[in-house]
């Protein structure tokens, strides 16, 4: 495979059939990859680039008489912009809170579920609900029929409870706490699923061993199960915060970033500036900062993944 | 003038369209209507006959009873048009979207009065005032546009030339609990300072009573709505010196009882809220009074969901600490997009006129045969007319003459900034208001951080 | 012993709160689709009413009827799966079972199309839209969609491929013509459970979509997911109509779900790197 450098047939004599038939099969795997590559580029890659020269300009649908290039003139304004840096803290607190309470619910009910001997797929069966539901339905049902004050049966059992009735949506730490059970409700469900997986493909004769030792059950976990686990939990962390980042329709359906700002996170600023006040350029450098804060994550979550 | 005979392929089409919308056939009457009401004007209506138009409108009874009737329109006219309904929240953004591709996609839309100023600048709209005076087009005797509402004109009004015809529209006025006030021998508030003490006297959460609800819910046509009409009557001024501003001493003042008002007086969860909460509330018996569209009163005096019918009052917005009352008024205009061919423009038109004649008024109003009654029809006599005032009357105390009153004379045409730039000023104060309510922010501090991000776009 | 019973109380009922977590949130607003308009402002909430059709009657036969929004998502959604299956079966083939040019980059690039945030993409997309007058129209979204589908089904029919024997192999020694029929007709059948899952995800992530949706719909693209604020209108939230569509919306996919619930497993693992349109 690796001496084929060149294509083509050799000059003089003969084609060798081995380099013939490589020749053919990189052509062949050429056209079956290239209108999937041409569309690929298509649709991400060329908006890309499109929106980082976007980024370059002032863009206004109000204004198109002020339209021009600006260099780096949206950056800046974007770097002394308090409503950037909020919605920047606003999506920290929302992915990072949404994905250690998905990892620890999912695990933790993984655990439990994985001992039951019947009753199993009764959980794969219902934890498949939310999964597969939009997230804007699922926003639409909690906003209305779960969170409204007065009427939504979180708000009824908070006051049977004792609690009283609160303003679910329309506090700002209450509704950041909403749109991050919301998400948590929808998405748990995943990572139990693969957390259940995993530990069902765990080995069992470590785990007989550790009982002639008579290890507690806590100790077995942390010691075996654990260490185990952790390439599933890190994938998991990695795929949920990728999502995570990128969430909109709920907290869009929900809140729309309200009360104020308390929910808006970056993708909803961006998109409230690109398409409510219609400023597309600089709608397009706050999506670039997205794109900029995702690839920072994600570099430091795979990096995390090899330290290991 | 052409007499029109309806022609078979009329009345198939109308047959049709009652098959496909079961709804239709409540009001079949309308099909085989006179239409002589529209062909006693002087124009030819049939002179676009063939062309297709989209309408784009929210969903709301008041557009339901004008696609009811609309079989009427295409018979009379040879026009087709086909109903585009868009969410409130998605419209403005989608009728953005469509004028500046240029595609023609919606012929004419339920236009936000806010948003002519930006039309205009980029000539997305066309100027009607034309339309109006070609009399191949309009019969200025039939149609009669001086009857439409003046507040609602003007404000759909840029530079002196017209780019949208009000179909229907409100105008904000006091309602309150009658049963409540007269037990504790209040009066409807008179001056703001009054409507706060009503609000105390009344306001009693152990009882889930609340004195009162302003709009909580962040939005340009939501808490901006209110908050403009409080900021004009506290002696605000958008552009002192010609120059943009939302923060400022008076600006302060009107948010401070805002927020006052809302975190005293008001249930926590109209932070939240917008009309039709505050209007189920009210029907529910837990507020005692609001301050919103007159349009409201129909929730609260339907005897499906209301618990308060017969014990309601209205008048009109209290005035500010200058004296001056200032209403927030509203209306649905139609435009027309200037994308189109010429032709389709004409059939545009057309269909304009006709939403916005006196007799469709009337049909889709109180002469409509299914349940819903609109209450915000676009002409002066028919707020005169027996009828019509007797049907809304029935609404409560007083409400045809509270309503032509604050139309007459509590409104003011510059109460919010009208300027291209609107849909940014609109959200940026909508979030700063909310921010002051919540306690996100201070009152100076939540103004002044809206108007340091809106100068630069002002200044452009 | 009695610890162990103790024990035994306490995992069943926490694994019970969970189930009820859950289910709770779609059962009620299935539920409230079954009430009148009055039962479902009734305080309390009711848990025993005589159920009506009424508001499914009125939601698809009414004169707000979203049939034509249940349509216009399926054909979203069935647009998306065809044009991503057809691009996407020969290339994940290729990348899998064949020796090609740049493979670790174009791995690598595909996978990297997987992060961009959507709405990094929808601002230029709408501008570009907007030039060749694509707004609303199937077209427009469908492409759209594939710059979530596209690397998601690769991805995903990759790990299919890798599964297959060696053997299979022997096709190499075919030419072009004959090689695409060998992947057609011997190839393709061995995956078809690969394929079949891919299907259900590119489908239900295209069901769901809602920010393009939001920003490219309008006039003849109107999926049911856009459509439901209506029944949040200006003048009232129609609540058991609202429980009806939501229920509706829900229907295909829960349905979808169901069926391929033992790949589902897979398919999130090997596609949430992203997760689609899903948010």
């Amino acid at each position: 495979m690796t001496k084929a450098t060149t294509l083509g047939v050799p000059a003089g004599g003969r084609a060798d059939p081995a380099r013939m038939m490589e020749g053919r099969e990189r052509r062949f795997a050429a056209a079956l990859l290239a209108p999937a590559f041409l569309a690929l580029m298509a649709t991400t890659t060329f908006p890309l680039l499109h929106l980082g020269w976007t980024s370059l300009h002032r863009m206004d649908l109000a204004m198109p008489y002020m339209d021009g290039f600006v260099g780096l003139d949206n950056y800046r304004e974007l770097l002394g912009d308090p409503r950037f840096w909020s919605a920047l803290g606003v999506s920290l607190v929302y992915t990072f809170s949404t994905v250690i309470l998905q990892v620890a619910l999912g695990l933790a009910l993984a655990l439990l579920v994985n001992g039951m001997r019947r009753g199993q797929a009764l959980f794969r069966i219902v934890a498949i609900l939310p999964v597969v539901l939009s997230p804007a339905v699922v926003g639409m049902v909690w906003r209305t029929f779960m969170l409204t004050p007065e009427f939504g049966v979180v708000d009824y059992l908070s006051m049977t409870a004792g609690l009283g009735s609160h303003n679910w949506l329309g506090d700002p730490s209450l509704a950041l706490l909403s749109v991050v059970v919301i998400h948590t409700w929808q998405w748990t469900p995943f990572a139990f699923m693969v957390l259940l997986a995993s530990l069902a493909a765990l080995p069992e004769d470590i785990y007989e061993a550790a009982r002639i030792d008579r290890a507690s059950p806590w100790l077995c976990f942390l010691r075996i199960t654990l260490p185990l686990l952790r390439p599933a939990i890190v994938m998991v962390i990695i795929m949920r915060t990728m999502v995570a980042l990128t969430a909109f329709a709920a907290i869009f359906t929900v809140t729309g970033g309200g009360p104020g700002t308390a929910t808006e996170i970056l993708n909803l600023y961006a998109y409230r500036k690109s398409f409510t006040e219609l400023s597309m350029g600089y709608g397009s450098a706050l999506a670039v900062a997205l794109l900029i804060f995702t690839l920072v994550v994600t570099g430091v979550l795979f990096a995390l993944r090899r330290a290991k | 003038m052409t007499s029109v005979k309806p022609t078979r392929r009329h009345v198939l089409q109308a047959g049709l369209a009652a098959v496909a919308f079961p709804a239709l056939i409540r009001s079949a009457g309308a099909l085989t209507a006179d239409l002589a009401p529209y062909t006693s004007a002087k124009i030819d209506w049939r002179q676009a006959s063939g062309e297709q138009i989209t309408v784009a409108v929210i969903p709301a009874s008041y557009f339901d009873n004008l696609i009811a009737l609309s079989p009427q329109f295409e018979a009379l006219t040879g026009i087709s048009v086909r109903f585009e309904k868009i969410p409130p929240a998605q419209i403005r953004q989608k009728a953005v979207i469509d004028l500046t591709s240029k595609a023609g996609g919606y012929s004419t839309h339920a236009a936000d009065p806010m948003y002519y100023a930006l039309y205009a600048a980029n000539k997305w709209v066309e100027p009607l005032d034309p339309y109006l005076k070609d009399a191949a087009l309009t019969d200025p005797a039939w149609f009669q546009p001086d009857d439409i509402i003046p507040a609602w004109r003007n404000a759909n009004v840029v530079d002196g030339k017209l780019y949208g015809v009000p179909y229907d529209g409100e105008v904000t006025v006091q309602v309150y609990r009658k049963d409540l006030y007269d037990a504790k021998g209040l009066k409807a508030a008179d001056t703001l300072e009054d409507f706060v003490s009503n609000a105390a006297a009344l306001n009693d959460p152990g009882n889930r009573l609340w004195g009162t609800a302003l709009r909580g819910v962040a939005g340009a046509g939501q808490n901006v709505y209110i908050y403009s009409s409080l900021f004009r009557e506290f002696g605000g001024d958008w552009f002192p010196g010609g120059k943009f501003r939302v923060n400022g001493p008076e600006a302060e003042a009107a948010l401070a009882w805002y927020v006052d008002v809302m975190r005293k007086y008001a249930p926590t969860a109209a932070q939240n809220w917008n009309w039709p909460d505050i209007a189920d509330a009210f029907s529910q018996g837990t507020v005692a009074s609001y301050i919103d569209a007159n349009t409201s009163a129909s929730v609260i005096t339907n005897p499906e969901k209301s618990k308060v019918v017969g014990k309601i009052g209205f008048a009109r917005w209290p005035k500010g600490p200058t004296g001056k009352r200032v209403s927030s008024i509203w209306n649905w205009g139609f435009p027309i997009n200037a994308a189109l061919p010429e032709k389709r423009k004409k059939a545009t038109w057309l269909f304009i006129q006709w939403a916005a004649s006196l007799p469709t008024q009337a049909l889709t109003s109180y002469q409509f045969s299914g349940p819903a009654k609109r209450s915000g029809v676009n002409r002066l006599s028919l707020w005169k007319n027996p009828d019509y005032v007797k049907l809304m009357n029935s609404f409560g105390d007083n409400f045809v003459a509270t309503t032509l009153e604050a139309l007459e004379q509590d409104t003011d045409v510059n109460w919010r900034p009208r300027v291209p730039q609107w849909p940014a000023i609109g959200d940026t104060l909508a979030t700063a208001i909310q921010q002051a309510l919540v306690g996100q922010a201070t009152t100076k501090a939540a103004l002044d951080e809206a108007q340091r991000r809106l100068e630069p776009m002002m200044r452009g | 012993m009695k610890g162990n019973k103790l024990r035994l109380a306490l995992l069943l009922g926490a694994s019970g709160l969970f189930l009820l977590a859950w289910i709770f949130p779609i059962f009620w607003s299935l539920l409230n689709a079954f009430k009148s308009e009055q039962d479902v402002l009734a305080y309390p909430p009711k848990l025993i009413f005589t159920p009506t059709l009424a508001a499914f009657r009125d939601v698809l036969f009414g004169p707000t009827s979203i049939v034509p929004n249940l349509i216009s998502s399926f054909i979203i959604s069935i647009g998306t799966t065809v044009v991503t299956m057809v691009l996407a079966i020969p290339a994940a083939y290729a990348l899998a079972r064949l020796r090609v040019p740049g493979k670790k980059w174009s791995g690598f690039y595909v996978l990297a199309t997987q992060m961009l945030p959507p709405v990094g993409i929808i601002i230029p997309y709408f501008l570009i839209l907007r030039d060749i007058g694509w707004i609303d129209t199937y077209q427009g979204i469908i492409l759209i969609y594939l710059s979530f589908s596209l690397p998601f089904a690769i991805w995903l029919l990759v790990s299919y491929f890798e599964d297959l024997p060696f053997e299979m192999e022997e096709a190499a020694f075919l030419d072009g013509a004959s090689r695409l029929m060998t992947l057609w007709r011997i190839i393709l059948p061995q995956v078809r459970g690969g394929v079949a899952v891919t299907v259900v995800f590119v489908f239900l992530n295209a069901w769901n979509e809602f920010l393009f949706a939001v920003v490219l719909s309008g006039n003849v693209v109107r999926p049911v997911t856009i459509s439901m604020f209506n029944f949040v209108s200006v003048e009232q939230t129609l609540w058991s109509k609202l429980a009806a569509v939501s229920a509706l919306a829900m229907l295909p996919v829960i349905i979808l779900g169901i069926i391929a619930q033992k790949h589902i497993v897979k398919g999130l693992t090997v596609g949430a790197v992203k997760g689609g349109g899903r948010r």
